[in-house]
């Protein structure tokens, strides 16, 4: 017998459909190198499927933390090429929780508009500093 | 959810005050009827327990007709038993039930109601396909006969939709099936369904007058 | 008119990066169920999209959608009512109050002339206009003044979109839904007692992204969220089927966590997003906290019979009138043995 579920006993009906279905998305990403999301949010979790599916899932090598408008945690699982997506909102909540069926979640690359603006903020130091150095 | 309203509501009542002045009508109508007078000397006593004693032994078959009647009897059976499950055993029902008289009583899982559902139903088919294709049987039926046979079968058929769906809304569904079910009530005291209650009163009786003749029974 | 700034100006001048705009369309993309495939168009539109500005009326109301909504924070990041939607007038949460807020409600008209959201919580009475006023103002009068250059009309919680509570029988102030007064614009219901706050924002959302009002239902629910059953996506549903029931509220099967059926759960006819959207930023629903559903998303909801009757129950008058049926019924058969009985001792005697 398991461990008695403090919320009483669930059907545990999504996690098994769900690894089934992370399980084609790989399938998919090696034959044909196609990536896939699953949005966890749309889905009936009873209580503590959740929690059971994070846990058959892991956690793998790679831990990321993104600071973009709240928190994000991004995580490799222990399936190379499964990531679990967690984003925050500025005041903490859960905003979007995703499982990401790719080499590596396109938040996670640094994004062209971001390089620009970067570039540009760059470009400006040394101008400024160039300028500075000439006075 | 108007419909549903509707079905639940004044459809159901009628259907429920049909069914009982029905009931109390037809019963007190027959018991209340004068015998008709016989004039000849009584073979035995005919007593109480002649009258039970053919209730019960109607409910199998002579050995002479056991192997001609085989194949409706064992449909009649399963249809009568399967009605008793999925009317009484199922726990919605018992629900409705307990709403009208207090009473409840365990049922059985909504699937195991379903597929005796669906075997209902199909020796319900098998029934009417029978009935179709004996020469004597269609001979002898009459509009009662049909008519008895879809109010029956719409209930069952109704409710085994519901859980399927086809894309219709459950509560629509759900109101079908309980309009089908008020339809039922108010046709079965008057036509041939009125067997409900009838049966041991007419077998009762044939054991007497049986009884009386001096019959084997 | 002045022309508002596109949501991209604004997260621009926020400072917000390129990464944390495409939080927020995946966000969008899971609050407006779209598949997260759509994520790049609604960054495309949400880009463009200029703020809409919002008028929220509030009649015979509780303010218990007004408060769903300000708890709404999740996904919408920075809190979309606002920074992407212009709420212009709202008597609840404005400063403003008596003249100056209707000031501001006639100049939102005037700038946003038939481009404007009108949003409703409450139903309107029309026994005694007396009954419910805002600045003097009857409801009827203002929602009809307020709706007439409007884009479209959201009616926010139970009792705009079906007369809720106010309604219930015997419906002392003949409170009726917008759908009732308004039938020359697209009114878009979001019933609940309160709506799920998603899902007033995920309609707002939609405006805002694609300039369209959602799909609708024949109830005028968008199909995203009512599409289906609390029952259909219930976590509960296996129990149902393999018929575990709770009792009571505290016996065995009420701590196993069974269904909720004979407890009088309106799960089966009841269309709303609670077990997958769920409740308090995706914390629990009321039946993941051990309480059948009321049905609050349905028309007449309060008039059912009882919350905990069960959806198979009759609902139909009690006893006494059986006890007539009975008697009817007795009567009738009397009656009728009776005339069968002198037709019998006729024909004895006409041998
Ligand atoms: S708890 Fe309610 S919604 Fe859930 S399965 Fe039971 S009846 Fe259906």
């Amino acid at each position: 017998m398991s461990a008695p579920n403090p919320f009483g006993e669930s059907p545990r009906g999504n996690v098994e459909p769900i690894l089934n279905e992370v399980m084609h998305a790989l399938d998919r990403l090696l034959d044909d190198g196609e990536a896939t999301v699953i949005d966890l949010g749309r889905l009936p979790f009873g209580p503590g499927e959740i929690e059971e599916l994070e846990g058959q899932l892991g956690t793998g090598e790679i831990k990321a933390r993104l600071d973009a408008l709240g928190a994000s945690r991004i995580r490799e699982t222990i399936y190379p090429g499964v990531w679990w997506l967690d984003h925050y909102n500025t005041a903490g909540e859960l905003a979007g929780r995703y499982i990401e069926i790719t080499r590596v979640p396109d938040i996670l690359t640094s994004q062209e508009a971001d390089i620009a603006a970067g570039r540009a903020r760059l470009h400006e130091l040394i101008s400024r500093s160039e300028e500075t150095a000439l006075q | 959810m108007e419909l549903l309203d509707f079905a639940r509501g004044p459809a159901l009542q009628f259907g429920l005050y049909a069914f009982v002045i029905g009931t109390v009508w037809r019963i007190l109508g027959i018991l209340l009827l004068a015998a008709k007078p016989d004039h000849s000397a009584a073979r035995k006593a005919g007593g109480f327990m002649a009258a039970l004693k053919v209730i019960y032994t109607r409910s199998f078959t002579a050995d002479a007709f056991k192997q001609d009647t085989l194949y409706p009897k064992i449909l009649g059976y399963l249809l009568h038993i399967g009605l008793f499950v999925t009317v009484f055993l199922f726990v919605p029902h018992i629900l409705f039930f307990k709403g009208l008289i207090g009473l409840e009583w365990p049922g059985l899982p909504n699937n195991i109601i379903f597929f005796v559902g669906v075997i209902t139903a199909g020796v319900g088919v098998a029934l009417l396909v029978r009935r179709l294709t004996n020469p004597v049987l269609k001979l002898i039926s009459n509009f009662d006969d049909y008519f008895s046979w879809l109010v029956t079968m719409a209930p069952i058929i109704t409710g085994i939709i519901i859980p399927i769906r086809f894309g219709v809304r459950y509560e629509t569904l759900l109101a079908v099936h309980i309009l089908s079910v008020a339809l039922l009530l108010t046709w079965l005291p008057f036509g041939k369904l009125a067997h409900a209650f009838l049966v041991f009163f007419s077998r009762g009786t044939t054991g007497l007058v049986l009884e009386r003749r001096g019959a084997k029974t | 008119m002045k022309q508002k700034p596109t949501l991209g100006e604004v997260l621009q001048a926020k400072g917000v990066s390129r990464r944390g705009f495409l939080k927020y369309c995946a966000a969008t993309a899971s609050l407006l169920a779209l598949p997260p495939a759509m994520v790049p168009r609604i960054a495309q539109a949400l880009e463009a999209a200029r703020r809409p500005s919002v008028i929220w009326l509030s009649f015979q109301e509780c303010t218990g959608c007004t408060e769903s909504l300000t708890r709404s924070s999740s996904p919408t990041l920075e809190g979309l009512i606002f920074d992407s939607i212009s709420l212009d007038y709202h008597h609840t949460l404005q400063a403003a109050s008596g003249e100056a807020a209707e000031a501001a409600r006639h100049a939102a008209m005037e700038e946003n002339r038939g481009n404007y959201l009108v949003l409703v919580d409450g139903s309107i009475p029309l026994g005694n206009p007396g009954f419910s006023t805002i600045a003097g103002i009857s409801n009827v009068d203002m929602l009809t003044e307020t709706v007439a250059d409007a884009a479209a009309v959201v009616a926010i919680g139970s009792c705009a979109a079906f007369g809720g509570i106010p309604g219930a029988n015997p419906n002392p102030t003949g409170a009726v839904s917008v759908s009732d007064l308004v039938t020359d614009k697209p009114v878009v219901n979001v019933p609940g007692c309160p709506p799920i706050p998603t899902v007033i924002t995920a309609v707002l959302t939609q405006f805002l992204t694609f300039g369209q009002l959602p799909d609708l239902d024949h109830y005028g629910r968008p199909r995203a969220f009512y599409g289906q059953t609390i029952h259909d996506r219930c976590y509960r549903r296996p129990f149902y089927e393999q018929g575990r029931f709770a009792e009571t509220f505290d016996d065995e099967g009420a701590r196993k966590g069974w269904c909720l059926y004979k407890l009088g759960c309106k799960g089966p006819i009841t269309y709303n997003a609670c077990a997958t959207v769920k409740w308090n930023q995706g914390t629990s629903f009321p039946i993941e906290s051990g309480h059948p559903c009321l049905g609050c998303s349905e028309p007449d909801f309060w008039d059912d019979g009882g919350f905990y009757r069960p959806v198979s129950t009759a609902r139909i008058g009690g006893g006494a009138a059986f006890g007539t049926a009975v008697a009817a019924g007795a009567a009738i058969g009397v009656a009728a043995a009776a005339m069968s009985r002198r037709r019998q001792q006729k024909t004895i005697k006409e041998g």
